[in-house]
């Protein structure tokens, strides 16, 4: 392989690489959560994670795969910046999203595990939400 | 006429422009596929446990960093 094979070779990598990153970025879109509430297939978790309503399509599921997984990420370094457990920082996260960003009609769990619609009213928080 | 110097010097040029070629698309379809991988669903799914074992006085103390981290990442929370 001589000099200028190897330089096309490189350029060709480089750019291939650049597409499929822009592409992974694309993919996972700047309001996934709030869509996924809206869709009525997912909904907020005691937990700190989005659970699946009902049987989700495999598309979903992806997709509420994907932000758990990021969701996981931010949980354990805020854990580790401030000496808490990742489920503590995950269930004051609950809490918030719960008093937050879950809007009427969209779902959401609280620890007994029973998914339930939110009404016009606010979500009845745990009492360790404060 | 003069033969040209590629075919005169060079016998296996066409072989080395198609090695390149297949070399190039080999690359290209290995990276996409690369790619690719990064968003599909992760081998075991997160194990949910929604028995919450938490005091309230740990909720209040992470209160405001969760709040920012909701803020910033618009997209996840």
């Amino acid at each position: 392989m001589n000099r200028r094979t190897r330089l096309i070779l490189a350029a060709a990598l480089g750019a291939a690489l650049l597409v499929g990153g822009t592409g992974v970025a694309l993919a996972f879109q700047a309001d996934a959560s709030a869509q996924l509430r809206s869709s009525g297939q997912a909904g907020e978790q005691a937990d700190g994670y989005l659970g699946l309503v009902g049987s989700a399509s495999a598309d979903i599921r992806a997709q509420v795969d994907a932000v758990n997984i990021k969701r996981r990420a931010y949980y354990t370094d805020l854990a580790a910046k401030r000496g808490a457990k990742i489920e503590e920082v995950a269930a004051t996260t609950a809490c918030e999203l719960f008093r937050t960003k879950v809007g009427p009609g969209q779902y959401y769990r609280l620890p007994d595990g029973v998914w339930r619609q939110r009404d016009s009213a606010p979500i009845p928080l745990p009492g360790y939400c404060g | 006429m003069k033969p040209a110097i590629l075919t005169r010097v060079r016998r296996d040029a066409t072989r080395g422009v198609m090695r390149t070629a297949s070399g190039l698309i080999v690359v290209l379809l290995g990276s996409l596929s690369a790619g690719c991988v990064q968003v599909s669903a992760p081998e075991k799914p997160i194990e949910i446990n929604l028995n919450i074992n938490i005091r309230q006085e740990v909720v209040v103390r992470l209160q405001q960093d969760v709040k920012n981290l909701i803020e910033n990442n618009p997209g996840v929370f």
